[in-house]
């Protein structure tokens, strides 16, 4: 079947094959080519620019700029802060649910647990925003049912990061919890029951046995969850109140009201740089911890 | 094993309530008639009235409809293509390709969104439908290809062989023997497209012609403003809709072998 398989693909001529294979990457190909790269090598060049037309030549001013004020340096300081709970918060929750979804429900219950998992996906991220300030505003259900034990009602958290963190944490988890369980569905039960049997604990079947073979989950989970928390503008910006800006505001204020062109680049590749530097450790930590135990 | 770990269970209980108890209390409070959202609870159908009776609302989510039919019709044209000429390439460098793919998905939707402004502002296209449809597209055709992608591959070429080798254009081979097999994960690519597009705020923040509010846009406004009980009724009948879509979707593409999450 295979040998059928060769000799068709060589009667067709190769040269006008390959044509054929350029021509329908051609579209998909060009849009990221023009529509992702390009921008992103304009952002870093307008970050050199001296004014918004692209002609005042290399200048590093626009990086001077955003680090003479310190704005930049604490906003970003407070972003992966933020970034780094958030993430924690959905790995210490995400773990033991995906852990139950993958071993410990049945098989029927498992598809519509998932399927509930997966609903927020398709709901729009302001809604889910919205759902959780209706939950937390003052006068709202939390503070009545708060009340009935003394609570003054009209408090609230909300305008505060403790809002911000429990929104981005209800909008990010299912991401992780995904990412998990599909990794931790791959693990053989055998392998589980073997280490019990040898006289692990729990503990023992987490380090060495759970944690080193979900690691990839955990890495694509990281990723999805810790750049785009540090990054986010919307959540500070509708339930974080008058001093809950994180650094998206700041690149925002730049390209929304006003159209501040080379700081707000400069601004967006020192996220950028910074962001990946900081995945590149966390992935580059974990990777060392999950070797380390493998070989215990 | 089982029953066997109730701390675990206990979490796995937790998490679900936390997910969502604030959709329950959104469905619960659009049946509120309170104007404000606080108790004494009284029962309403006037803001699901209020909503199709033709304000901004209901304005806006046609439009959006509109709008993510477009882009998700487009980017599964273009998501086929790709994946085809994935799997003609090769295994090795289609995973070169998929990686590119990804690039469009782990760049933050904030800086990607910013980035195509600048450019096209410089090119003189600035905020416009073009722009936002060209934007959305490219966000949302990573999706479809990740999804068709692997349904192609699991299609046995012999059949199309067979097509050509009695005489089909490879137009009609595509349209006969190819598309029919991965239909379901074609379906299940467009819907997710249509989806994340309908609900994609940042991207159009950045690229929406001034004046024009699509759905997320104009929920920005209504919610940076305060409490809008009728965006409580469209929220329900949003998470509803998801629902049934969730359901279609694993029926098509995710449950039964392995989909883009596991």
């Amino acid at each position: 079947m295979k040998n059928l398989e060769n000799q068709t693909k060589q009667a067709h001529s190769r040269g006008r094959s390959g044509l054929a294979s350029f021509g329908l990457l051609l579209p998909g190909g060009g849009m990221l080519a023009l529509l992702v790269a390009a921008p992103l090598i304009l952002l870093i060049v307008a970050s050199f620019c001296a004014n918004d037309s692209f002609s005042g030549g290399f200048t590093l001013a626009n990086y001077q700029q955003v680090f003479a004020d310190g704005v930049f340096t604490s906003l970003m300081g407070k972003s992966v802060l933020m970034g780094l709970a958030v993430t924690l918060g959905c790995v210490l929750l995400a773990y033991p649910v995906a852990y139950g979804l993958a071993k410990l429900v049945s098989e029927r219950a498992r598809g519509s647990l998932i399927v509930l998992i997966i609903i927020p996906f398709f709901t729009s991220q302001l809604l889910l925003i919205y759902s959780m300030i209706v939950l937390l505003q003052g006068q709202g259900p939390l503070m009545s049912l708060l009340a009935l034990f003394g609570a003054d009602p009209s408090a609230s958290i909300l305008y505060t990061d403790a809002a911000v963190f429990l929104i981005l944490l209800y909008e990010f988890l299912p991401y992780m919890v995904l990412c998990l369980y599909s990794a931790i569905a791959k693990i053989d039960d055998n392998q589980l029951r073997a280490a019990q049997t040898l006289g692990a604990g729990r503990v023992k079947r987490f380090t060495s046995v759970i944690f080193p073979k979900s690691l990839p989950g955990l890495l694509s989970g990281i990723l999805l969850v810790f750049v785009p928390v540090t990054g986010s503008f919307v959540e500070p910006d509708l339930a974080g109140g008058s001093s809950g800006m994180m650094v998206g505001s700041l690149i925002n204020s730049n390209f929304a009201a006003a159209y501040n062109l080379g700081r707000g680049a400069a601004l967006s590749v020192l996220f950028l740089v910074i962001l990946t530097a900081i995945t590149l450790v966390i992935n580059g930590l974990l990777r060392w911890a999950g070797r380390g135990r493998q070989r215990l | 094993m089982k029953k066997k770990y109730p701390w675990v269970r206990a979490i796995m209980i937790l998490v679900y309530a936390f997910m969502f108890l604030p959709i329950g209390i959104v469905i619960l409070m659009s049946f509120n008639a309170s104007p404000y959202g606080t108790f004494p609870f009284e029962f309403t159908t006037k803001w699901y009235e209020l909503l199709f009776s033709g304000g901004d609302l209901g304005q806006a989510t046609a439009l959006s409809l509109i709008f993510s039919l477009l882009v998700a019709l487009a980017a599964v044209l273009i998501g086929l293509l790709t994946a085809q000429g994935m799997r003609r390439i090769g295994k090795r460098k289609a995973a070169v390709f998929s990686q590119l793919l990804n690039s469009a998905i782990i760049v933050p939707w904030l800086v990607l969104g910013i980035a195509m402004l600048i450019l096209f502002n410089m090119t003189g296209l600035g905020r416009s439908y073009l722009g936002m449809f060209l934007g959305n597209t490219v966000v949302v055709l990573p999706y479809v290809v990740l999804l068709v992608y692997p349904a192609l591959l699991e299609q046995k070429p012999n059949a199309e062989s067979a097509a050509r080798t009695l005489g089909a254009s490879p137009l009609r081979v595509f349209w006969t023997v190819t598309l029919p097999g991965i239909l379901p994960a074609v379906a299940a690519g467009g819907l997710m497209a249509l989806m994340v597009c309908f609900n994609n705020f940042v991207i159009q923040y950045y690229l929406a012609p001034f004046g024009v509010r699509t759905l997320p846009l104009e929920i920005y406004n209504l919610v940076r403003v305060g409490y809008k009980p009728d965006i409580n009724a469209l929220a329900s009948i949003m998470v509803v809709v998801s629902v049934g879509l969730v359901l279609l979707v694993s029926r098509l593409g995710f449950g039964k072998k392995k989909g883009l999450f596991w």
